[in-house]
């Protein structure tokens, strides 16, 4: 956590697109937020019906850590649909985006029970293996 | 029903395994919250999941509780959840995040 899915169009973002999408999506989110990058997941996936698309063609969706201010949060939203608008040539208005807060207790990550925001440190020190793994 | 959601990469689980994780995981639901679970398995196509920018070998377990869950019973059932996954699975928990939910509130 945070996980955050890109739904899409089949064939909207191409193979050669989604890492750097995943590169910004967690840089961004690091430089927001100040989490460590070990956490963060981006996952692609097309025509899925769990994110419905309506009147877009690409949804991302971010389920992130309770706790992130209303600023941050849109500071997340507008950097990553720029970096899809960057790297898929779609209009802004083409790409949707939500985020959903998970409270950091309701999470079991690397075995342990994940930290609050701002905790993170001290978590990633008593879990050497879990940040050496990723 | 408990809704369940699991997110796997491409290739990770083969058919059988998944079939026998999602009948424990329903019995574990069973057991716990005394219904099945009902299943939205998302797979993650080749080249497509990152993990911290590099490519992901990590799954999501993600069930939603039909009341409200202590953090004295939450903390044992992720345990138990994610320990049944791996067993299944022979992933790491390194691999593996899992998330027990509570109700949305009206």
């Amino acid at each position: 956590m945070p996980l955050y899915i890109c739904n899409s169009g089949k064939g909207t973002i191409d193979d050669a697109a989604k890492p750097k999408i995943a590169s910004d999506i967690t840089r961004i989110h690091c430089d927001v937020t100040g989490a460590p990058p070990q956490f963060v997941h981006a996952f692609f996936v097309e025509d899925s019906p769990a994110q419905p698309l309506g009147d877009k063609s690409v949804l991302l969706f971010g389920s992130i850590r309770s706790g992130r201010t209303d600023a941050q949060k849109a500071q997340i939203i507008e950097e990553m649909q720029a970096s899809i608008h960057t790297h898929t040539g779609l209009s802004l208005e083409e790409i949707g985006m939500i985020t959903a807060d998970v409270p950091a207790s309701w999470v079991l990550e690397g075995g342990e029970i994940m930290p609050e925001p701002g905790e993170e440190a001290e978590w990633l020190a008593k879990h050497g293996q879990h940040a050496s793994a990723e | 029903m408990i809704p369940c959601n699991c997110v796997v990469q491409e290739g990770q689980i083969p058919d059988d395994t998944a079939a026998a994780l999602r009948a424990s995981i329903s019995a574990f639901t069973e057991r716990t919250f005394g219904a099945p679970a009902e299943f939205r398995w998302l797979t993650v196509p080749k080249r497509s999941g990152f993990t911290a920018s590099a490519p992901s070998t990590s799954s999501v377990i993600s069930l939603r509780a039909p009341r409200a869950v202590s953090p004295m019973e939450r903390e044992p059932l992720l345990r138990e959840l994610c320990g049944v996954w791996t067993e299944h699975t022979k992933c790491s928990l390194n691999e593996l995040v899992g998330v027990i939910s509570d109700p949305v509130a009206d």
